[in-house]
């Protein structure tokens, strides 16, 4: 019973360590890819970091785009050691050598705190208070994740996983229940509503010439482009003068889409 | 070197570029040169005038004050830097503790501040830096490692494949940047090509490199291109309209 009750412990503080080294060795991975990668592919959107970086260092006058490679590289470079560690580390939780798992684990972590720190610096230089807060979230979650794995023997022993038969089998019904609910919810509003994202829509007229059209949530810019020719087919005698786009200020909260206002004189 | 020195000399050394980066941004005031930071000046003016307090010198004492308070905690966190450097745990506590007893009431003051002006959003942001503040102190002091293990990492064989592993990786990272940048980078200058999406309205899909310049140029060359029609009407997509993340500005001119 003891040896049982001991290797439950093993096992669950292990899940959790591994949970945080397959983490941030995803993430490194997926950050180096995406530097890799470039800008959006078939498949791939990502982040132009390039063009990110540019207008960054082109803001602060220096434009030659040598200086963004070379910042780039210096990046990428901590994101992909920062990866070998934390996946060095995750095999070595594998093959059950907890001492070597947490040295690696250290230096992964020394390179995602150096790359958050770095980031951070930047952004008091360039002036983006919202990076600066997204990037020392991060670092503190680097930090967190080290007290979190060193720590996890502590407070992860749960002894026992097998739940009882009749809660397993009420929650499986319970699951297929809503699942069957929330599918059928969805599959119906696709059909009723897909045709949204490319259509034009109808107007309102609110006075002389002046138009209303409000976009359902899902409308994209050929919904747009669709109902600009549609307006025009429809009204040929008239020429657009102005499109005037409803500020978030003056909409009723998130309740309202994209709503914009045409103004059209007669063809002269 | 000890896991847990590793972890402090994070914390303090983070904390210490915050703070004198920030100094340094009330030093050089405004854009310049190499230095872009934010006008604190201007948004103190604007949250002031919003309160009906027009005399700019209310926002420049605010504004002095504040840097006062982050000069006070950017000097606490050098000096704890500075000791911890030396070895004198004793004294990098207390001035650690000092640095963060100083920024958690700095970052009160921006919260009360955030309440009275009404910015929400700067008091999420606020509340955010403040609770990560007095984490990281729990983390300095109480979540330090008991062990107070060393990193066990000889130059083994799996270290070595990792090395050059790294350094190939980084290779062909620094290939494809450089590839990416040779091809997008004449993004930044180069006018875009519009698309008749009906008559007389043309679509312009701006990437992300584009900006001022390259709006500037594509109008030039459209007019250029196009001199028998006459320009009437600009009109830039909204983000709602825009495919989220892929698509970076949608331009629409009407002409006749």
């Amino acid at each position: 019973m003891t040896t049982l009750e001991n290797k439950n412990t093993f096992n669950s503080t292990t899940l959790f360590r591994f949970g945080i080294l397959l983490y941030w060795s995803l993430f490194w991975l997926i950050n180096s890819l995406d530097k890799m990668i470039g800008g959006s592919q078939f498949l791939w959107v990502g982040k132009d970091r390039f063009a990110q970086f540019q207008r960054f260092f082109a803001s602060a006058s220096w434009e030659n785009p040598i200086i963004t490679n070379i910042a780039l590289i210096f990046v990428s470079a901590l994101e992909i050691f920062a990866f070998l560690f934390f996946t060095g580390a995750l095999i070595h939780l594998y093959k059950r050598n907890e001492d070597s798992s947490r040295s690696w684990f250290i230096v992964g972590i020394s390179f995602t705190l150096a790359t958050f720190s770095i980031f951070a610096i930047g952004d008091h230089i360039f002036g983006d208070r919202l990076e600066l807060l997204e990037h020392t979230l991060f670092w503190f979650i680097t930090l967190f994740s080290w007290v979190a794995f060193v720590h996890s023997d502590k407070f992860l022993n749960v002894h026992n996983y097998v739940l009882p038969k009749k809660q397993m089998t009420a929650s499986l019904l319970s699951i297929t229940v809503i699942a069957m609910v929330t599918h059928f919810s969805i599959i119906k509003h696709k059909n009723e509503a897909y045709h949204e994202r490319k259509d034009g829509i109808n107007y309102a007229l609110k006075g002389d010439d002046f138009y209303k059209f409000s976009f359902p949530f899902l409308a994209g810019s050929t919904s747009f482009e669709n109902t600009l020719i549609d307006f025009k087919q429809n009204n040929p005698k008239k020429r657009i003068i102005e499109i005037y786009t409803l500020p978030n200020e003056l909409r009723k909260q998130k309740a309202d889409g994209l709503i914009i206002y045409i103004l059209a004189e007669d063809k002269k | 070197m000890k896991e847990r020195k590793i972890i402090q000399f994070s914390i303090i050394l983070y904390w210490t570029t915050f703070w004198g980066l920030s100094v340094l941004d009330k030093i050089i005031p405004a854009v310049q040169k190499n230095w872009v930071g934010k006008d604190f000046f201007a948004l103190f003016v604007k949250f002031f005038e919003s309160l009906g307090i027009k005399d700019p010198l209310y926002a420049t004492i605010a504004l002095g004050l504040i840097s006062t308070i982050e000069i006070l905690n950017f000097v606490c966190y050098l000096f704890a830097i500075i000791n911890f450097s030396r070895g004198n745990t004793s004294l990098t506590e207390k001035w650690f503790y000092n640095g963060i007893l100083s920024s958690v009431v700095l970052f009160i003051l921006f919260s009360i501040g955030d309440q009275v002006f009404g910015d929400r959003f700067q008091l999420l942001e606020h509340g955010v830096f403040w609770m990560i503040l007095i984490a990281s102190w729990a983390l300095f002091k109480f979540a330090s490692d008991p062990e107070n293990r060393s990193v066990n990492l000889k130059f083994s064989k799996s270290i070595k494949l990792v090395l050059l592993s790294g350094i190939i990786l980084t290779v062909l990272t620094s290939i494809s940047i450089f590839k990416f940048s040779n091809e997008t980078f004449s993004n930044a200058l180069t006018p875009v090509q519009g698309k008749e999406i009906a008559d007389g309205i043309y679509k312009f899909d701006f990437p992300f490199l584009a900006d001022r310049i390259v709006l500037e140029n594509t109008i030039s060359s459209f007019k250029k291109e196009n001199p028998q029609l006459k320009l009437t009407y600009i009109y830039t997509g909204p983000n709602e309209l825009n495919s989220k993340k892929k698509t970076h500005i949608l331009l629409y001119l009407f002409t006749e």
